[in-house]
């Protein structure tokens, strides 16, 4: 495997503990990375690094053995790239953007992008102004695929995509990956990457925390589950009897936590009346508290 | 050097506002130029005498001179050149670099396969392009009204001149918006620099008009390189031309440079 982006000691002090700091991570060819990270945590100043907006105060970064800030205009041909916020050139239609930016990357074959635009059903003959911002993001979807390249870099691919669209969205990353695309995408909800990737870097207040193979993550993340027993009763008799680690007990209502596995919790269940069995989302911030111990006041 | 379909799409983003201001410059100019009548010239010089000296002097209309060159340097090329078109020049110049940083639309472009040097280049040929053409249209529009209202009485050569002279005005001032457009982050302050500039040129140019009091002020004003009397009467104008020229070069030089240097918040 080769490295196909390469950071190193990537540094941007924006002051105020601000920006980000002796970053050093790669991705390597054909792989899924999700870019994981709180809002404001450097997600998106390391990707305008990667882009080549951005000069970095100490540190390199390379895209295919490129210098990703002197030769950008080289590494564009093989990259494709969605940027966070949204912003077009509002008075063109969505195809008519479309087929600028193809002119712009000297493209002539539409059939991938037409295909696009099928799979994600968007209306391209509606003004961008007039778009919301699922249709827009769609937009910026298909312009970062059309030109079927080796490297993509999407900031917060997800956001603005209804339930139906990111389970699409899923499926073309699974489909681009075993195409041998190389891929790196930020987000701030793991949820939505765990689907993807084969390997998650969680950046935090500008540092990498860690960079972690998915299927670890999962076997360490813990996950908490509310149980609905029948009564308070028998909710006591379970925390009680059991030694799972409980967060607290609302009536009938119990919530645990567990880490892993969960066959022994399945099996203990089997002797009381179960009205409802649900899992809570864990955040960000709880998958953070897991693995690496609260961080939050060590500065 | 330069990118083809985003000089396209430039041009499309900005017909609009060329048109309406050549359309206005269309209506202004028959209309002065139909104005000059040498019998009445006596008996606009009598209304004009009327009006505070200082106010006829900061319009540029204190030298009417004799001939239809001279009154339509002095009406028209006095005051309407210096302000119609520099409305266009400052929307454009704007709009061309900044308001694509500002907006984020910058990151498109630049997540193509074009260098930001081509990039900018592009833009930079698209301002000095249209203002180009936007003049010509003025020449070519004075040229054709002057013979068929009054023939063979412009001095096609200095009037062709007095053009030129125009243009590399433009040349300088589109710089200087440009080199702001490409310097800063946001629209605000690209046009505190880019349109606030040339408009304060303007204005000091006017007050230094008005009188012997004032007249030092017109070392602070990039608009005393273009004199329309003196171009007209032949004196010298060719190391202004020339300075104009020169401060086009390094303002569009250095536009391009630092965006290709800075930091971009896209």
């Amino acid at each position: 495997m080769k490295p196909i982006i390469n950071i190193e000691g990537l540094t941007k002090d924006y002051g105020n503990h601000k920006g980000i700091f002796d970053l050093t991570f790669c991705v390597e060819e054909g792989e899924v990375f999700g870019y994981l990270g709180p809002n404001g945590a450097g997600k998106t100043t390391t990707i305008r690094h990667l882009l080549g907006f951005l000069t970095p105060d100490k540190g390199s970064s390379q895209i295919l053995g490129m210098d990703t800030r002197t030769r950008s205009a080289d590494i564009m041909k093989y990259l494709g790239y969605l940027p966070g916020e949204i912003a077009f050139f509002d008075q063109m239609t969505g195809i008519e953007f479309l087929k600028f930016m193809g002119e712009m990357r000297g493209l002539n074959d539409t059939k991938l992008r037409d295909r696009l635009i099928d799979l994600f059903q968007l209306d391209t003959k509606s003004r961008i102004r007039k778009m919301s911002k699922g249709m827009k993001q769609k937009l910026g979807l298909i312009c970062a695929f059309m030109h079927d390249p080796k490297v993509l870099i999407l900031d917060e691919p997800t956001s603005g995509l209804d339930p139906l669209m990111q389970k699409i969205f899923a499926a073309l990353i699974l489909e681009e990956k075993s195409r041998g695309k190389t891929i790196l995408m930020s987000s701030h909800s793991f949820e939505e990457i765990e689907r993807t990737c084969d390997r998650v870097g969680i950046i935090k207040r500008g540092e990498l925390a860690a960079t972690e193979n998915i299927h670890d993550i999962k076997q360490k993340r813990r996950k908490t589950y509310v149980v609905t027993f029948d009564n308070a009763v028998t909710a006591a008799d379970f925390a009680k009897s059991h030694a799972f680690d409980i967060v607290d007990i609302k009536e009938n209502i119990v919530r645990l936590s567990i880490m892993g596995n969960v066959t022994e919790f399945i099996k203990s269940l089997d002797k009381y009346t179960v009205l409802d069995l649900d899992t809570e989302r864990s955040s960000l911030e709880d998958i953070f508290m897991h693995y690496y111990g609260d961080s939050e006041t060590d500065n | 050097m330069i990118c083809k379909p985003l000089f396209k799409a430039t041009v499309k983003q900005n017909f609009t506002v060329f048109f309406i201001i050549l359309a206005v410059l269309m209506v202004y100019l028959p209309i002065i130029i139909i104005m000059y009548d040498p019998a009445t010239q006596d008996s606009l010089k009598d209304v004009l005498a009327l009006l505070p000296e200082g106010l006829i002097a900061a319009m540029g209309f204190n030298n009417l001179g004799t001939t239809l060159t001279d009154f339509i340097g002095s009406y028209f090329y006095g005051f309407l050149i210096l302000l119609l078109p520099m409305i266009y020049t400052i929307t454009v110049c704007n709009r061309c670099i900044a308001s694509h940083v500002d907006k984020g639309s910058m990151a498109y472009l630049l997540s193509t396969p074009n260098k930001r040097t081509k990039i900018a280049a592009t833009q930079a040929l698209f301002i000095i392009t249209s203002t180009t053409v936007m003049i010509a249209f003025i020449a070519t529009a004075g040229i054709l009204i002057s013979n068929i209202a009054f023939p063979g009485e412009l001095d096609i050569s200095a009037f062709l001149l007095l053009n030129l002279g125009t243009l590399l005005l433009y040349y300088a001032v589109t710089g200087i918006g440009f080199f702001a457009s490409c310097f800063f982050n946001d629209t605000k302050n690209s046009l505190v620099v880019g349109a606030g500039l040339p408009i304060a040129f303007l204005v000091i140019q006017m007050i230094s008009d008005v009188g012997e009091k004032v007249r030092f002020l017109k070392y602070f004003t990039l608009f005393t390189l273009f004199d329309p009397e003196k171009i007209i009467g032949g004196e010298s104008f060719i190391p202004q031309f020339i300075t104009l020229l020169i401060i086009t070069a390094i303002m569009y030089g250095l536009g391009i440079y630092v965006f290709d240097k800075r930091d971009l918040p896209l």
